[in-house]
């Protein structure tokens, strides 16, 4: 089995618009130090994936700076490593597109498939958060004989989404695909959602990317998978783990929050045998000085606490002054609570400022958010 | 191929540290656990590359296995480099002879080679066992300006400890005029870090008398320094008066590791200024439960506590079951203290078990009186 791995950063930015207001969706923070690229590199990393291109459109400093070389997923390689693909300009295509699908993006970056010498390519975005072993799945799709394989998740009766998903009606006993549709909530007779991973063939996907240019093809959901669907070799594999879904504002707390709140969620997303990695950051472990009453929270390192925190998340070097009562909120890296103050229901971005004996609350259903650099 | 290096850095850290018993039965002194998620050898390696020198030799001989390990490449402190970088220095066969390192001096004297592939101006002498902040550059600016042979730097101890120390007797301009190894009648309180930084030359030159002297022990403070004294070299103290703190002894370990706790510590690790790196492996975000209790305590990654934590040092992946109670304690990587277990005045090294109920340690203790639970071991 040999594999190559390709990530989408930027689809999807839409629906997240206060998070990615400079930032691509691949560069969320979220669980305490990590941003959502770390799950999609970390589950092909942990499959022995070593030859990864990142796919960004735009927004793409932080991301960058992110990743680095590499080295934190061990993907600073001489042969194969990540490989950063960003659009850019040529005499040829002096107006770079900004692509609004798969298809697209991988129309930009043909002359690199081209060059994938592994037998399958994994094509993950970044949306749907889980820790999945990939090489039962690969090795799945290989005794198949499968071109795609999607990896899909039951689909309960009370998801919905923002942007719209693709439900997979797939065979119970061989999994292969019969139809798929798009749609925000539950289709009845669709019994998965497809969670945006793809296992494909690489002669398949280079067959795919030379039609779509002869048939100027765009999307391959509605152009390709949807088409004609009982005729291909495109089966499902079900992942039954714990998948959090971000379409939203909303899904983004929701899913945080069930992570403080539940320890084995987080003992499955971070399971021992398939480590998450993250840029390190070298930042001093958590110091509790005395009144810090701390319970149902994930802390990250550099945080100080002195008050109380429950049922949150605090990134790292947050700063919780005495006496200040932190319930239900998302800190993000370098946020600081003034002494005395009550925050509730509150998603902070970076290096927010909340001065002393303020009181900020939203709803379990409205978080209230406060953007990048704010002083409150 | 090798590029000239103004300062480069030789770490002793072939210590046992025989004071520390069972934390160091089957790891060398630098690799000890310290601060949560930190190694004693994180502190030099990392005063180094924050003071600009970024070619270092790390001179290994007990028990290295764990310390090769975490070393590696040099990577976590930015020490891997195509020309200088980090490079581990065990003892070695030679073609007319082979030993282990003798001393301290021997040591150095045996890896020359590897000083001078690099040409340096200057050689930093370092050992692998204190906690403290420093930087070098400025004791390298410092013997510049001095045109010294050798500076020594100096901390300020207590003058009834400054009998366990080499003492540095100075002149007013700051040269050293007699320097004694653990005197019985210390004249003054100038107590050598054991940290040095020698003009090439100078090293050399007296490394090769040294080594030609039998009755030398081989060692810096005995028979190095004395030596440059007695020929009228000039040798002079950088005083540093910051925190330092010599790990050597299980309460010396335990107190520094209490210096990262209270209300404005005295050791704080969390400058951004001078960072100490550390290697790190990916664990998890820590969790702390629904029925956990902490105060004044410092807990690392991985960990998952439910208990009561107070006034102690949580190295990484450490679980504190419900009902737990862990005082004025340092618990190394991985230790799991299960439900009713308590533990009062303890060091417990990593892997460890505290079973159901368990007892350790003694809740009137104090730093003299420390409970020690080695490595791996199951309690009961």
């Amino acid at each position: 089995m040999s594999a190559a791995g390709i990530v989408f950063s930027n689809l999807n930015d839409n629906n997240l618009s206060r998070l990615t207001a400079d930032r691509t969706v691949a560069a969320i923070p979220f669980g305490c130090r990590y941003r959502l690229v770390d799950f999609a590199l970390s589950n092909m990393v942990n499959a022995g994936i070593t030859n990864i291109s990142l796919i960004a459109n735009y927004n793409y400093r932080s991301l960058n700076e992110h990743i680095g070389s590499g080295k934190d997923w061990d993907l600073a390689r001489r042969a194969g490593g990540i490989k950063f693909i960003s659009p850019y300009q040529t005499a040829r295509t002096p107006n770079s597109v900004m692509y609004l699908h798969h298809l697209e993006a991988l129309k930009s970056m043909q002359e690199f498939i081209l060059e994938i010498r592994e037998d399958t390519v994994v094509l993950s975005d970044t949306d749907n958060i889980c820790n999945l072993n990939l090489n039962e799945i690969i090795e799945e799709h290989e005794t198949r004989g499968a071109d795609i394989t999607m990896v899909t998740t039951p689909c309960t009766p009370d998801f919905s989404s923002k942007g719209s998903v693709m439900m997979v009606d797939a065979d119970e006993k061989t999994g292969c695909v019969k139809r798929i549709t798009k749609s925000t909530v539950p289709v009845k007779g669709y019994s998965d959602r497809f969670i945006n991973i793809y296992i494909v063939r690489t002669a398949y996907l280079n067959a795919v990317l030379n039609q779509s240019f002869r048939e100027n093809l765009q999307s391959l959901s509605e152009d390709v998978l949807m088409k004609n669907t009982g005729d291909k070799k495109i089966y499902v594999h079900r992942f039954k783990g714990f998948v959090a879904q971000v379409s939203s504002f909303t899904d983004y707390y929701r899913h945080s929050i069930a992570l403080a709140k539940d320890p084995s969620l987080r003992a499955e997303l971070f399971c021992g045998e398939r480590p998450i990695y993250t840029k390190v950051h070298n930042s001093a472990p958590v110091l509790y000085r005395e009144g810090a009453a701390v319970s149902n929270s994930m802390i990250a390192d550099g945080c100080v606490i002195e008050g109380t925190v429950e049922n949150s998340i605090l990134f790292r070097g947050v700063k919780v002054g005495r006496g200040a009562v932190v319930k239900d909120s998302i800190l993000f890296g370098g946020t600081d609570i003034g002494d005395g103050s009550t925050i509730q229901c509150v998603v902070a971005d970076k290096n927010v400022s909340i001065s002393a004996n303020s009181t900020l609350s939203g709803a379990p259903t409205l978080p209230f958010f406060i953007s990048k650099g704010r002083h409150v | 191929m090798y590029c000239k290096k103004e300062c480069i850095a030789m770490l002793l850290a072939g210590g046992q540290g025989s004071r520390l018993y069972e934390l160091t039965q089957q790891t060398a002194k630098p690799a000890v656990t310290f601060g949560g998620k930190y190694k004693i050898i994180d502190f030099p390696l990392s005063n180094c590359i924050n003071s600009g020198i970024d070619t270092v030799g790390v001179l290994t001989q007990y028990q290295p296995l764990a310390l090769n390990e975490y070393v590696g490449n040099g990577a976590p402190w930015d020490l891997d480099r195509t020309r200088g970088g980090l490079t581990v220095l065990p003892p070695y066969m030679g073609s007319r002879r082979s030993d282990w390192y003798k001393g301290t001096a021997n040591a150095i004297y045996q890896n020359i080679n590897f000083i001078k592939q690099y040409s340096p101006d200057y050689v930093l002498i370092l050992s692998g066992d204190h906690i403290y902040r420093m930087d070098y550059s400025l004791m390298l600016k410092q013997h510049k300006e001095t045109a010294a042979a050798c500076t020594i730097a100096t901390i300020t101890v207590p003058m009834e400890e400054a009998s366990r120390f080499g003492i540095c007797n100075t002149n007013p301009d700051g040269s050293i005029y007699e320097f004694e190894e653990k005197p019985k009648q210390p004249k003054n309180n100038q107590a050598s870090m054991g940290i040095y930084i020698f003009s090439a030359d100078v090293l050399l030159k007296y490394l090769e008398t040294d080594e030609a002297d039998e009755t030398s022990q081989n060692d810096f403070g005995k028979n190095i320094i004395p030596n440059l004294l007695a020929n009228g070299e000039r040798v002079f103290a950088y005083r540093y008066n910051d925190y330092w703190k010599d790990v050597g002894t299980i309460a010396s370990l335990w107190e520094a590791n209490m210096d990262t706790l209270g209300p404005s510590p005295v050791l704080n690790l969390s400058l951004p200024t001078s960072r100490i790196f550390s290697r790190n492996i990916a664990r998890a975000p820590q969790y702390i439960g629904a029925s956990a209790k902490i105060s004044d305590a410092m807990i690392s990654e991985g960990c998952e506590i439910n208990g009561t934590v107070e006034h102690s040092v949580l190295s990484g992946g450490v679980i504190i079951e419900e009902g737990a109670v862990v005082r004025n304690s340092v618990i190394m990587e991985d230790v799991v203290v299960k439900r009713g277990a308590v533990i009062d005045y303890a060091i417990i090294d990593s892997d460890t078990l505290i079973c159901e109920g368990a007892h350790v340690g003694d809740p009137a203790g104090d730093k003299n009186h420390i409970k020690v639970i080695a490595k791996g071991s199951e309690v009961k």
